[in-house]
């Protein structure tokens, strides 16, 4: 029984313009009304904030997005970024290391923590959602334990804090570039690899994946990977974003990419989505956040919209997928 | 039957390894009432985890319970405040727990979504909303018989304890001899099998979110009552705290097994922890590291029997 | 083999079931027009066509799984009004899918009694009671499992026991059994007929839908053929014979379904010495496999064959013993590095791990040669669909376009696919398993021809099969194992079915008694 009659996951185009048509539209809406509402909403300064807040958290979601196209999904890389942080400014404070290696460092930590989910999942065969249910509690304790809770790291030197709060030509915000090529290097493994096409058939059927030869263990230990790397890249971006780094960095974070990945079209049960769909879902998100503030409305409402939303989108999926299989 | 309860087994004995450590080498632990504190405080973790047990049994999630938990509260209160009845306001909590998981509910068994997305929505809406419209203020000015049930402190202690015991006495009882619960294992185990018995999932499924909504209405009021002002925040990670006690109790996430049993060793081990570190001279900031392990640990030593044949996961709505 | 026929004499022939020019479609395409069918008690009636004739659909029409869009049911002379599978419970209708119905989670006794317990969802269960009514049930028919056994843990065959003893506690008049032996060796099937004949001598009457054409001769009365959704034919099984009954399936003539070619053998390719994997139970085994050859891989269900398959494929690496290609050795640890040495493995569960349902059907065809179709690791679409497109032309696959899921495509044809995947590695050792399974006979000659063909032109092929006939007529050499190793290997020119079956089956303290 088919849930749908859809053809190869990436090019369904004809729902996949659909989908992202909508979001695009949704985007599209949501600037016209705040361009009336807000103040200095609509400009090019703005727009660049806008990028500047959405890099952590869109990191989070692009990584997310072949996370969740396995089938699998986690919920600890909000806490990981958070560990990542701490232990940024533990290796840069107390370590002695300059901000670079200090960072380099954190994204290997990074990767390996995501190697241990990765472990977990595909040796003991656990479910994803309840691994990452336990380091996302471990990774936090872990943060919150190395801080003693209260720690705070700061002081950070100036050519550092550059990356989160500079500007580079034409007013872009320092870690522009970086988000961009994080996006684009999902996309291409996603969408251009033989690896990407591995991924969505694991998706689909991980038996099936198997018995086609595919090493599906090494699969899903490579997006769990990238997902702590890029954890922690975010991490690094988060501290020069607010100069410190504390045990709480990141919390939520999670939830918010999830909710990005999933309006942007990705099935949660795998096998299907975009990084286009993942981008458009994080910007409809951001600028509601941003448009809401300079209207000078209460923040609480773009939760709320963002939650109203995200059923939405699902519900109108869900009834265009019960129509179009009556209609083959 | 010890293979088929392995888990519960495992994890009523790692339980006892730590009550023995605590007798042995900290009992200061059992003295006073720190033990009765314990209890009180994971009362409402229990009482959600018997629903969320059913939930998790009939292969869904509910991630938005902290949001439910908060608004409960939140709700009794301010009925308190405006000078409502106790019983009335106990009612209120658990008519608006069992509205919010009707929404769920709807949502999943009406339209065929996600749990997890759905629930992932409705605890951002929910959480926001009532972040609009408390502002972070606690509730105040509350009549004295709201705090305690207005009985004073020790009796109000045995009454929640008493309450949560009781509640899970009833759901051990409706999971293993009442037909209804046993549909949450079969829809759980097998949806279309399920449908072709006579059982009608959508009904069972939208059961099962009423349910864990009326005891997250019930589980706000036993903890917003061990206190004279309501916290807006109080169900903040309640959700995440209430699906590992149940996991680690030996219910599998995908469906069709876990009993009540587990889930109660899973609640008093993952409440324990804290204190007891405390207590064996560990510092109080490693306790969410701690439990962290625990629960990876606990899942990680269950071995999954054999293959299972089973239809794959099929849509509550048919197209 | 058990015959199980009682006497056709003359008594009196109650109707049970009735069915009158029954229309059905979905979404424009016609499943069923016209169709009139009857069951009498105490006989079995066989129900035959092709995949996609309709017979599906009669029988979730009668078990209240679809509504006819015309005509009418009569249960024992009276109308059936409406119906879903509550109603055609009480009405005495069991059906016993392909597909065991079971909850895996939930124990064999709890699995009988859901569904035959009256009341409400708030009824109070009595779980002595529901023991109890199980293992009277499961004694009736001779099936020696345990009532607190979880029903996930149990074999196919067990499986079907307990649906069985299930239709029996629900006292079903009207049993509908769907390609019931499909997964059962040579002596389940015969205990199977046992309780069938028992059934029927108590007066129930049996839709028996199956493939296997010589079992109906043993088992049924009456046969009813569908084709396109039309009756085409409906009598006694005695008046017409197994070409007659192909002829009325397919509407035409066919050829000889077993077109074996003899071919010239070439060097050996694939050789084993005392391979073993203790994850799989299989131990000591050893053989070799010529290019051009067709190995028959014959035994009973559980004897190692598919376990043996997984060995050779390194989804359950091996343990002991080695394995050679081309006269070296080689450790094939995973699926990936069997592809690379040329081993292609088309597994038994089509559906599951044959083609993946929601990918299309060129992403489907070229997902083993990942590799091949990319440079430097990217895709190349363009040669994809023309590799894919290249092998639907091949193998003649019947598809509504190349961006069509392969859910969409009938099992014959997803099995061409599922072929065309592993032949586009260009194997040198081709592993079948069950190839022709659940697959209509126009499609099975096919499927053989193919097979032939490629060995005609150097592949070795190891053909797993359940299916005597298909064995002894499309091998070159038997392989028959018993319990996880090899019992003997037959040339073809002197096997027999019965010395297969009785190397199968072991000297008789040997045997296993799972029930």
């Amino acid at each position: 029984m088919l849930p749908r009659a859809w053809s190869s996951p990436e090019r369904k185009r004809r729902l996949r313009v659909t989908h992202e048509g909508v979001l695009l539209l949704l985007l599209a809406l949501e600037i016209g009304v705040f361009s009336e509402l807000g103040t200095n909403f609509l400009s090019t300064a703005n727009a660049f904030e806008i990028v500047r807040f959405s890099v952590e958290i869109g990191l989070l979601a692009v990584a997310m997005t072949p996370v969740i196209v396995t089938g699998g999904i986690d919920l600890s890389a909000g806490s990981l970024l958070g560990l990542s942080a701490v232990l940024f400014g533990k290796m840069w404070r107390d370590g002695g290391l300059p901000t670079s290696a200090a960072a380099l460092c954190t994204v290997g930590i990074g990767a390996m923590a995501g190697g241990v989910n990765a472990l977990l999942i595909t040796r003991l065969r656990i479910a994803p959602l309840i691994v990452t249910l336990g380091s996302f509690s471990l990774f936090r304790g872990l943060a919150e334990g190395l801080t003693g809770g209260v720690d705070n790291f700061t002081g950070f030197p100036e050519n550092f804090l550059f990356l989160g709060q500079g500007y580079l030509l034409g007013g872009i915000p320092a870690q522009t570039p970086l988000f961009v090529a994080a996006a684009a290097g999902i996309w291409l493994l996603l969408h251009w690899t033989t690896i990407g096409r591995g991924l969505y058939a694991l998706g689909l059927s991980p038996d099936g994946a198997r018995h086609a030869g595919i090493p599906v263990d090494r699969r899903v230990g490579l997006v769990y990977v990238l997902s702590g790397a890029f954890a922690a890249v975010a991490a690094v971006i988060y501290v020069a974003r607010l100069g410190q780094a504390k045990a709480d960095a990141g919390t939520g974070y999670e939830l918010m990419a999830i909710t990005a990945v999933v309006l942007g079209g990705t099935s949660i049960f795998g096998g299907r989505g975009h990084v286009l769909g993942t981008l458009l879902g994080l910007f409809a998100i951001a600028v509601l956040q941003n448009g809401l503030r300079l209207a000078d409305l209460p923040a609480e409402l773009a939760g709320i919209l963002v939650g109203l939303l995200l059923l939405g989108a699902l519900s109108a999926n869900q009834l265009l997928s019960v129509m179009g299989v009556n209609k083959s | 039957m010890s293979g088929r309860y392995q888990r519960e087994w495992s994890v009523a004995v790692a339980y006892g390894v730590l009550l023995g450590t605590l007798a042995i080498a900290a009992p200061a632990f059992y003295t006073g009432d720190k033990v009765r504190t314990i209890l009180v405080g994971s009362a409402p973790v229990l009482v959600a985890a018997v629903g969320m047990t059913a939930v998790i049994v009939t292969r869904q999630i509910d991630i938005s319970i902290g949001s439910q938990f908060s608004i409960c509260g939140v709700a009794a209160g301010l009925l308190a405040q405006a000078g409502v009845p106790m019983p009335v306001v106990m009612l209120g909590s658990l008519l608006l727990g069992a509205g919010l998981g009707a929404v769920n509910g709807v949502l999943v068994a009406g339209l065929g979504l996600p749990s997890i997305v759905v629930t992932l929505a409705t605890m951002v809406t929910l959480r926001e909303g009532l972040r609009w419209y408390q502002q972070g203020e606690f509730v105040r000015n509350l009549p004295p018989s709201f705090q305690w049930f207005g009985l004073g402190q020790s009796a109000g202690q045995w009454l929640i304890i008493a309450a949560a015991l009781g509640i899970w006495l009833v759901g051990t009882w409706g999971l293993r001899y009442v037909a209804g619960g046993r549909a949450f294992y079969a829809v759980g185990s097998d949806l279309e099998a399920a449908r072709l018995v006579g059982i009608r999932p959508r009904r069972i499924v939208f059961a099962v979110f009423l349910l864990m909504g009326v005891l997250t209405g019930l589980a706000a009021l036993l903890h917003a009552t061990r206190f004279a002002d309501v916290d807006p925040n109080a169900g903040l990670g309640l959700e995440l705290q209430v699906i590992a006690a149940v996991v680690v109790g030996g219910t599998a996430i995908s469906g069709g097994r876990g009993t009540l049993a587990g889930t109660l060793i899973g609640v008093a081990l993952l409440a324990t922890i804290g204190p007891a570190l405390v207590f064996l001279g560990t510092e109080a900031h490693w306790e969410k590291a701690i439990q962290g392990t625990i629960i990876l640990v606990a899942v990680a030593a269950d071995t999954f029997p054999g293959k299972r044949r089973r239809h794959a996961p099929t849509s509550l709505v048919k197209p | 083999m058990v015959s199980v026929k009682p006497d056709q004499g003359a008594g009196r022939v109650s109707t049970l079931l009735k069915l009158t020019a029954i229309t059905k479609s979905f979404a424009g395409v016609q499943a069923l027009k016209e169709v009139s069918f009857d069951l009498r008690a105490g006989e079995v009636h066989a129900l035959v066509g092709e995949n996609g004739a309709g017979k599906s659909t009669l029988i979730k029409i009668i078990a209240g799984a679809h509504a006819a869009d015309a005509g009418s049911l009569w249960i024992q002379d009276r109308l059936v009004e409406r119906n879903d599978p509550q109603i055609a419970r009480t009405l005495g209708i069991a059906v016993i899918y392909q597909q065991p119905a079971l909850f895996p989670d939930l124990t064999v006794a709890e699995n009988i009694a859901l569904g035959l317990e009256p009341g409400g969802l708030w009824r109070n269960i009595r779980w002595r009671h529901r023991r109890r009514r199980a293992a009277e049930l499961l004694a009736r028919i001779g099936a020696h499992i345990d009532p607190d056994a979880e029903a996930g843990s149990l074999s196919m065959p067990e499986q079907q026991l307990v649906e069985i003893a299930r239709a029996l506690g629900a006292d079903a008049r009207i049993l509908i059994m769907d390609e019931p032996t499909a997964a059962l060796a040579a002596r389940e099937v015969d205990h199977l007929f046992r309780v069938i004949g028992e059934l029927r001598a108590q007066g129930v009457g049996i839709i028996y839908i199956s493939h296997r054409l010589e079992e109906l001769y043993q088992i049924a009365d009456r046969v009813t053929v569908l084709r396109d959704g039309k009756t085409v034919v409906s009598c006694p099984l005695a008046d017409v014979d197994r070409a007659a009954l192909i002829r009325w399936m397919v509407g035409r003539e066919i050829a000889t379904v077993f077109p074996k070619q003899t071919v010239a053998f070439g060097p050996v390719v694939l050789e084993t010495r005392n391979l073993g994997c203790r994850v799989n139970g299989i131990r000591g085994v050893s053989f070799s496999v010529r290019a051009g050859e067709i190995l028959g891989l014959a035994g009973l269900v559980g004897a190692g064959r598919t376990e043996l398959a997984q060995v050779l494929f390194g989804l359950h690496p091996a343990d002991a013993g080695e394995i050679r290609m081309g006269g070296k050795a080689v450790v094939i640890d995973r699926p990936a590095r069997a592809v690379e040495l040329g081993i292609a493995y088309v597994p038994e569960d089509r559906r599951r791990h044959g083609v993946i349902l929601n990918m299309s059907v060129a992403s489907n065809a070229t997902l083993a040669i990942l590799r091949k179709i990319g440079s430097l690791g990217f895709l190349d679409y363009g040669r994809e669909r023309a590799v894919a497109r290249a092998f639907v032309d091949r193998l003649s696959i019947k598809i509504p376009s190349l961006d069509s899921p392969a859910g969409a495509l009938s099992g014959g044809n997803q099995q061409k696919l599922a072929l065309a995947r592993w032949l586009a590695t260009e194997p040198a050792v081709l592993i079948l398993d069950e190839p022709t399974q659940g697959i209509d006979i126009g499609a099975k000659a096919e499927i053989h021809g193919l097979m032939s063909a490629l060995a005609a032109k150097g592949l070795a092929i190891l053909m797993i099969s359940s299916e005597l006939p298909e064995i002894l007529g499309m091998s070159d050499r038997i392989l028959v194992m018993r319990n996880g190793t090899i019992a003997d290997i037959l040339p073809r020119a002197t096997a027999t079915q019965e010395k297969i079956l009785s190397l199968a089956l072991g000297p008789p303290t040997e045997e296993a008694v799972p029930a």
